[in-house]
């Protein structure tokens, strides 16, 4: 099966035309990134300020990904994210205090303390809380792909990895196991083109990511990672065909970390000049701009939803502040489950 | 499923307790390597692809680190997964899932994890340094798992029942050795024996014997030796070493004021220690004598017959040690 490259704009004959999509679902889309942003500029300023227990990991220009690929999937589908997606976690009805208070080991955080920072997924809202190392979260998506063909369901499983992942055994064995059992998966690497400090040199040596597909069987394509009408359409082919019982599909979402890879981290090592060509393609300003464009808002609306997004995320830091920190009296209790 | 002369054996009691949970149960599955068409490289699951299908008895890939990881996903929206590895020894190859996701996730998020981890494990058919290992040890450690180990065609059945029944990741070691040596007269109960309740299999006075999987069958062998001899073995089979039953072994202790503890895994940090030091935190005071690990070599296991003897505890190291004990 070829891949191909899908580094269509949305503007660009062919794409479905923005005037041509349901207004609602794109105002909510470009909500949730300015929020997504808000709250992830609101948690740097808490990280610089100390309200933070550790280090802090962004998703600065993941937001296009994050929200685009979420905006496919129905109520009772599931994710695996990782650790760039809040986002994503956002769109599915996390609410950004809870982000915030597992940063903060909070008792009112997904975990209630026990674990923290990036560790926030919630089941109730079909998201595994994955462990630190990404993609040990592959293995669980294709875990909850099988119980819904098992059970017959027309359920599926997105799953998010980085382009460092794509070098580690669970990424090729979820891979071959989902695609020899025809499993309703949606694999999609974020290739921000940094893993920690080590480049897309280091990393590997195939040309594009979406091209690993070929040798599973699968559909890879490669897509523009800061156009989320782009990572819409291509993640609703790929979930509309897992759907529809036909298996899962390998998608490369292409864009740049422009943050540490946490952030104590001050990226040293990545040039000047890669920080300048990015700074260009904020995802979120771009989308502004489509909807401007397209009438489907207007420069107050959007002056509104950004403030709208400022006072939310002031609200959640708050809440998350005043959060009671966990008991620690019951801290050998469940372990196991009854 | 038994023998011809109605017995059953320690594998067909595996095979008959997991045949009922998949028939009690349609969110049980069996998932691993050749365990479908093949039957599985040690047969527990022939005839399974033909009762239950495909959708049932999945063969994978040689991925344990995948096959591993979505039993963790299919558990978590509500299956209830069996994974056999082919041999214990391969199960370090998933040994991130099980460490990292399914020992981990109910404590972290309240979410129930029902997998159950099914391996053949240990020493005696000569096959070597990477096919012959006890692997109870390595994950001991791990808060969040159960380790399950039957000595007995019963145990095997009852506590694979309650295993595939219980709601936390569960790892359930089968003694390869024992597959085709232990039986018993047919039918047995397959009502579920409840895990961390160990079990005095012999009454004794003069030791306790505390032993697990195949220490049960030698001890006992050891014990009726010696018992011609006129010393008294006790010996327990702690069937579970999490959790661990540390009433049933206490009450032995007290009761013999000896106790020797015997596996086939190498001794350094093999969890003859835990138990050891269990008994001198919990019934110091009543040991007449110092307490006894039997344990094998911290060498791998060879594979030579004269070599893998060397290093696996055998009878006659067992009787000597508990004449000692006694003597002293």
């Amino acid at each position: 099966m070829a891949t191909r490259t899908n580094k269509r704009k949305t503007e660009e004959a062919g794409a479905i035309p923005v005037s041509k999509r349901d207004p609602e679902l794109l105002r909510r889309m470009y909500r949730m990134m300015v929020l997504t942003r808000a709250v992830e500029d609101r948690m740097v300023a808490m990280y610089r300020g100390g309200d933070l227990l550790g280090s802090l990991y962004t998703g600065h220009w993941h937001e296009a990904i994050s929200v685009g690929a979420a905006a496919t999937l129905r109520a009772d589908d599931y994710m695996a994210p990782l650790h760039r997606n809040a986002g994503a976690h956002l769109w599915r009805g996390m609410e950004a205090w809870q982000i915030m208070a597992s940063f903060m080991g909070k008792a009112t955080s997904p975990t209630g303390g026990r674990d923290g920072t990036l560790h926030y997924g919630r089941l109730d809202l079909g998201s595994y809380n994955p462990p630190s190392h990404i993609p040990a979260n592959f293995p669980v998506a294709t875990g909850m792909a099988f119980a819904a063909k098992y059970r017959g369901e027309d359920r599926v499983a997105l799953a998010f990895c980085g382009d460092g992942s794509t070098s580690r055994a669970d990424f090729h064995e979820s891979l071959t196991i989902a695609s020899v059992q025809k499993l309703p998966n949606v694999f999609v690497i974020e290739n921000n083109q940094w893993a920690y400090s080590t480049p897309l040199s280091l990393q590997s040596s195939s040309e594009t990511f979406a091209i690993k597909a070929v040798a599973y069987g699968i559909p890879g394509v490669k897509v523009d990672g800061i156009d989320v009408l782009a990572v819409y359409d291509t993640v609703a082919q790929a979930v509309a065909r897992a759907r529809a019982g036909d298996g899962p599909s390998l998608i490369e979402a292409v864009t740049m970390r422009m943050h540490g890879h946490a952030e104590h981290d001050p990226a040293d090592y990545v040039p000047r000049a890669m920080y300048d060509e990015w700074s260009e393609k904020d995802p979120v300003e771009r989308f502004e701009n489509v909807l401007l464009e397209a009438g489907v808002i207007d420069a107050d609306t959007a002056k509104q939803v950004r403030e709208e997004a400022r006072q939310h995320a002031i609200a959640a830091r708050r809440k998350a502040l005043a959060d009671p920190m966990p008991d620690p009296s019951n801290i050998e209790e469940g372990v196991y489950a009854d | 499923m038994a023998t011809d002369d109605g017995q059953v054996t320690y594998l067909e009691a595996v095979a008959l307790a997991l045949d009922a949970e998949m028939e009690r149960d349609p969110d049980v599955f069996i998932i691993g390597e050749d365990v479908g068409q093949f039957g599985g490289a040690f047969k527990v699951t022939k005839g399974f692809l033909e009762k239950f299908g495909a959708r049932r008895v999945v063969d994978t890939p040689i991925a344990e680190t995948g096959f591993t990881g979505l039993a963790a996903g299919a558990a978590l929206v509500g299956l209830r997964p069996v994974v056999e590895y082919q041999f214990a020894d391969f199960i370090s190859c998933a040994f991130d899932p099980i460490i990292n996701v399914l020992a981990r996730h109910h404590w972290r998020t309240g979410d129930a994890m029902p997998v159950t981890l099914r391996a053949p494990f240990g020493a005696r058919l000569r096959a070597g340094p990477t096919h012959s290992q006890s692997v109870e040890s390595y994950f001991a450690h791990v808060p969040g798992l159960k380790i399950v180990m039957p000595g007995t065609p019963e145990d095997a059945a009852g506590l694979l029942v309650s295993s595939i029944r219980d709601n936390n990741p569960t790892l359930y070691l089968e003694n390869k050795y024992l597959y085709r040596r232990l039986r018993v007269a047919g039918p047995i109960s397959l009502e579920p024996i409840p895990l961390g309740v160990a079990n005095v299999v012999r009454e004794g006075r003069d030791v306790s014997l505390i032993t697990y999987s195949a220490g049960v069958s030698q001890g006992l062998e050891v014990a009726d030796e010696l018992d011609r001899d006129g010393i008294s073995v006790e010996v327990v089979d702690v069937r579970t070493l999490v959790p661990l039953d540390v009433e049933t072994i206490v009450n032995s202790v007290r009761k013999t004021s000896r106790a020797v503890v015997l596996h086939e895994a190498a001794k350094r940090l093999g969890y003859g220690a835990e138990i050891a030091a269990t008994i001198q935190e919990e019934a110091f005071w009543h040991l007449d004598q110092p307490v006894v690990r039997i344990a094998a070599k911290n060498t791998p296991t060879p594979t030579s017959p004269a070599l893998e003897d060397a290093v696996v505890p055998q009878r006659a190291q067992v009787a000597e040690t508990l004449r000692k004990v006694v003597r002293a």
